[in-house]
């Protein structure tokens, strides 16, 4: 790495988490720590169970640690309030959920807009623009006025990445994004988040059990039992030597 | 732009529409009937007013009075008819100079008209019965300015009334029972002598007790009937605005040193009524409009459980705690705007309809069909209530929407 690295988006240390109640309280997380700088994409792998959607979930702010810190944009997150932490997840953050969650009621455009409308920085033309634009970057151009109960599996997860990239987030965390995807989705998705941070100073954070995607990452993190054993780079990664 | 609140709040309700048309129907009949019951008891006591100022005036003003400044000397004089213990006054029965009070009465910008009225009760008689006759001396001159009587004369006329010494004026009431009609003669005997009038017409007030007894006759006949001569028993006023009848009349007291009595303070048992009347109503539609309150209730905590999982994803994408609870008030907001609505439409509706019924009343006051009165305080009263109700009902669905946590639920479905 060199020394004239710009502040990390989101650095968190000492994570830990505990689930359940009393007899089958769970130790889910158990010390986890990572630094997303600009620019770069990492992968968490690990078996399932491991507490990698835990720890999405804390990353994304959307649960809080038991122990540990988390820092987004040089703001600690922890002394903020309810507000601060809604607006940070719209503003600053895309979170891809393992289980694509669309709002049913919607099209997919209407559920690309949600979290435009939320910000409510841009004109309703600008808004539907920007989310016909993305949904044609996840090959839905197609279905965009499709009703989201109306889509198969595949198709609404791809409207659920479209939605996390809705309002330009500095962070984006994905839960297995391409988990129900053919090869070629799988990699349209791929180059597009990654081109995404690469070139826009973002950072990603991305779960996957697929170890050809994990490898073409600027970083893995292998997780098992609730701690990050082992971080190294990929080995497919764009800078990395051929191995 | 919307907020993005209510449009999702709108997306909602039109996914649950058949639940929430449900329970905005009842909100729909809570406005509606509290409307249309309300025009009814404010209806007949508005009537029951009317027919009070139109026949007895909005204030009376009768008996002098001297105060007495000796507490126990002079009780036995014989001028005096009644004293009232609080007040320690002396009253003397009648106004021996009406017309001048009259002048002053209507130099008062409030008061309309004034007339003179002696009373006194005398018995009457057909060729077919006798009945007691509560008889009014009456100056037409001033008369008519001052009550409604050209209003209330349902046969016969009152033209050249004032120039025919022998005509009477009989309530219909009265003139049913002695079995008179326009033009019949009767007989009216009181403590100086018999005569004879004419019927010249009938009249009705509305108010049944006046109805059946009432005669009229011209003051000065019946000043020398009743052996009163040169005076009156009332003056009677006809106010612009008669509900600041009261302060006139406590004014007047003290000018004229003589009793002076809105038709407030007269009427004070039957308003007391009335208005109970108009309570009683108020409080079962009330229940009604409540119970509504409880459907939308069960239905917004329903549709939260349904939303847990849209309520998860909108908070991960920045939704606040309060956008939250936003979505299921405004929910409330428009059950409560639309119900309303259409509720003041039902309610007009209704008030039409019912002023349609035809009746026969005969009790306090008389009418033939359901007297309405249309006034927009019903419906905004009617419209304040539903939203207190449903947004007291939309509170604690919103409040419990606001405070999911949303990890729980996005943890929880799908594995
Ligand atoms: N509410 C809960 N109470 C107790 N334990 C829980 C609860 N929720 C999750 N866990 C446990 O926490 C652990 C971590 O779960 P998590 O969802 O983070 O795993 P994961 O690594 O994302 O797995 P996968 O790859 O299958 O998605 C699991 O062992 C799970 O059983
Ligand atoms: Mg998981």
């Amino acid at each position: 790495m060199t020394p004239h690295l710009p502040p990390p988006c989101l650095i968190c240390e000492g994570l830990e988490r505990y689930l359940g109640e009393e007899e089958s309280r769970v130790h889910v997380l158990r010390g986890v720590s990572l630094t997303l700088e600009p620019g770069l994409v990492h992968a968490v792998v690990g078996p399932s169970g491991c507490g990698k959607s835990t720890l999405l979930y804390l990353l994304g702010l959307l649960d809080h640690p038991d122990a540990g810190s988390i820092t987004i944009d040089e703001v600690p997150v922890a002394s903020l309030s309810d507000e601060d932490l809604s607006a940070t997840r719209n503003e600053r953050l895309g979170f891809i959920f393992q289980f694509h969650f669309l709002l049913q009621d919607f099209t997919a455009a209407e559920n690309v807009m949600i979290p435009m409308r939320r910000l409510g920085r841009a004109r309703m033309e600008e808004m539907r623009a920007r989310a016909e634009f993305l949904l044609d970057a996840v090959g839905l151009g197609a279905k965009v006025d499709r009703p989201s109960r109306h889509l198969s599996g595949g198709e609404q997860q791809r409207v659920a990445i479209a939605r996390a990239l809705a309002n330009d987030p500095r962070v984006i965390l994905a839960d297995e994004p391409t988990g129900n995807l053919d090869t070629s989705n799988s990699e349209r998705i791929f180059s597009l988040l990654t081109t995404l941070v690469r070139e826009n100073e973002k950072a990603l954070l991305l779960v996957t059990h697929n170890p050809e995607i994990a490898e073409r990452c600027d970083w893995v993190h292998e997780m098992k039992d609730g701690v990050i054993f082992e971080s190294r780079p990929g080995l497919r990664a764009p800078g990395s030597a051929p191995s | 732009m919307i907020p993005p609140t209510l449009y999702i709040a709108t997306r909602f309700i039109v996914s649950r529409k058949r639940s929430l048309i449900l329970s905005m129907l009842g909100v729909v009949c809570g406005v509606g009937f509290f409307i249309c019951t309300q025009a009814q008891t404010q209806g007949f006591e508005k009537y029951f007013i009317q027919s009070v100022l139109g026949t007895s005036g909005a204030v009376v003003i009768s008996d002098r009075f001297q105060p007495r400044y000796t507490q126990f000397s002079g009780t036995s004089s014989a001028d005096m008819v009644a004293s009232s213990g609080q007040n320690a006054r002396k009253y003397y029965e009648g106004i021996t100079d009406p017309y001048r009070l009259m002048r002053v009465a209507r130099s008062f910008s409030n008061v309309l008209g004034a007339a003179p009225i002696i009373r006194g009760s005398v018995s009457i008689a057909s060729s077919f019965q006798s009945e007691v006759l509560r008889l009014e001396g009456i100056d037409m001159r001033y008369h008519l300015g001052a009550t409604a009587l050209r209003e209330q004369i349902i046969s016969g006329s009152i033209d050249g009334f004032g120039a025919q010494p022998s005509a009477i004026i009989l309530g219909w009431m009265l003139a049913d029972k002695l079995q008179v009609r326009v033009g019949d003669n009767v007989t009216v005997t009181a403590p100086t002598g018999t005569r004879t009038f004419k019927v010249v017409a009938l009249s009705r007030s509305g108010i049944n007790i006046i109805d059946e007894t009432r005669g009229y006759i011209n003051l000065g006949v019946a000043q020398s009937l009743l052996g009163k001569p040169s005076s009156a028993s009332v003056i009677t006023l006809r106010l612009r605005d008669p509900g600041r009848a009261p302060e006139l009349a406590a004014h007047l007291e003290r000018l004229f040193s003589h009793r002076a009595r809105s038709w407030q303070e007269r009427e004070r048992g039957n308003l007391a009524l009335f208005s109970t009347l108009k309570i009683s109503a108020g409080i079962t539609v009330s229940l009604i409009i409540l119970l509504a309150g409880f459907g939308i209730f069960n239905v917004l905590t329903l549709t939260v459980l349904e939303k847990l999982r849209e309520i998860a994803i909108l908070r991960s994408m920045g939704y606040r705690r309060w956008d939250i609870s936003a979505i299921f008030l405004w929910q409330g907001l428009i059950i409560a705007t639309f119900g309303s609505l259409f509720g003041c439409g039902l309610g007009a509706l209704l008030t039409f309809l019912v002023s349609l019924i035809p009746i026969n009343l005969r009790g306090v006051i008389f009418a033939t069909h359901f007297v309405v009165d249309w006034n927009v305080y019903h419906y905004l009263y009617g419209s304040a209530i539903a939203f207190v109700a449903v947004l007291v009902a939309t509170f604690f669905p919103a409040q419990r929407a606001a405070t999911v946590p949303p990890v729980d639920i996005l943890r929880g479905s799908g594995q």
